[in-house]
């Protein structure tokens, strides 16, 4: 019933919420757990794990509503993406100034500065704008 | 916030759907639904869409109210 009242946006911002903190949060865990570093092959098999989950559920969310996957972007969609794209780039800036300001100190690996860290910014900037849409979609997106 | 009179005016014209009124004025039925439920006050292009469709002026569609 829920399903059926979202528009296949919301639902792409579900599935990708979903996917990224399972595959991510997946891939984070096990770097931090082997202190930080781990073979360039785990995070490309992740990158690849996440990109065909993510195909596989757009490909069936498009297939139980084909109609709503054909539309395109109404003017209500595209300001829910553009505000939510607003508060992610403020995330993403906070996010690399924090890893910036903590390269000096020894810190959790999330804030060490390193391309590991910065991914882990990076992801978390996309999944707070998966948050701010699916936010809209539900509660109302107001001027 | 603004208040309007879509969900009369639909049922008033032989009970449109949310998605056929969404197909007149290309959006997708649940921006349709988020407006009546006053979650989304549309564009005031969609605004005149809409109307038209109905064959209303905007004011007898769209109200503004002070909260």
């Amino acid at each position: 019933m829920l399903l059926r009242e979202m528009s296949f946006q919301e639902k792409r911002a579900w599935i990708s919420l979903a996917t990224m903190g399972l595959i991510y949060g997946r891939y984070f865990w096990s770097l931090t757990m082997q202190g930080g570093r781990g073979p360039f092959g785990s995070l490309l098999a992740t990158v690849v794990q996440l990109v065909i989950l993510q195909v596989v559920l757009f490909t069936l969310a498009a297939i139980f509503n084909p109609r709503d996957a054909q539309a395109k972007k109404d003017e209500r969609e595209r300001l829910i993406d553009l505000k939510a794209t607003r508060v992610a780039y403020a995330g993403l800036s906070a996010g690399i100034i924090c890893a910036y300001i903590f390269a000096g100190f020894p810190a959790p690996i999330v804030v060490r500065f390193d391309a590991n860290s910065l991914l882990f910014v990076l992801v978390t900037a996309e999944m707070l704008r998966n948050v701010c849409q699916i936010v809209q979609y539900r509660r109302g997106v107001y001027a | 916030m603004i208040r309007n009179e879509i969900r009369r005016l639909r049922f008033e014209h032989g009970e449109m759907t949310q998605q056929a009124l969404a197909e007149r004025i290309g959006m997708t039925r649940q921006t349709i639904n988020a407006i009546e439920q006053g979650k989304y006050s549309p564009s005031l292009e969609a605004a005149f869409k809409i109307a038209s469709v109905f064959g209303q002026p905007l004011e007898a569609v769209f109200h503004y109210a002070a909260e």
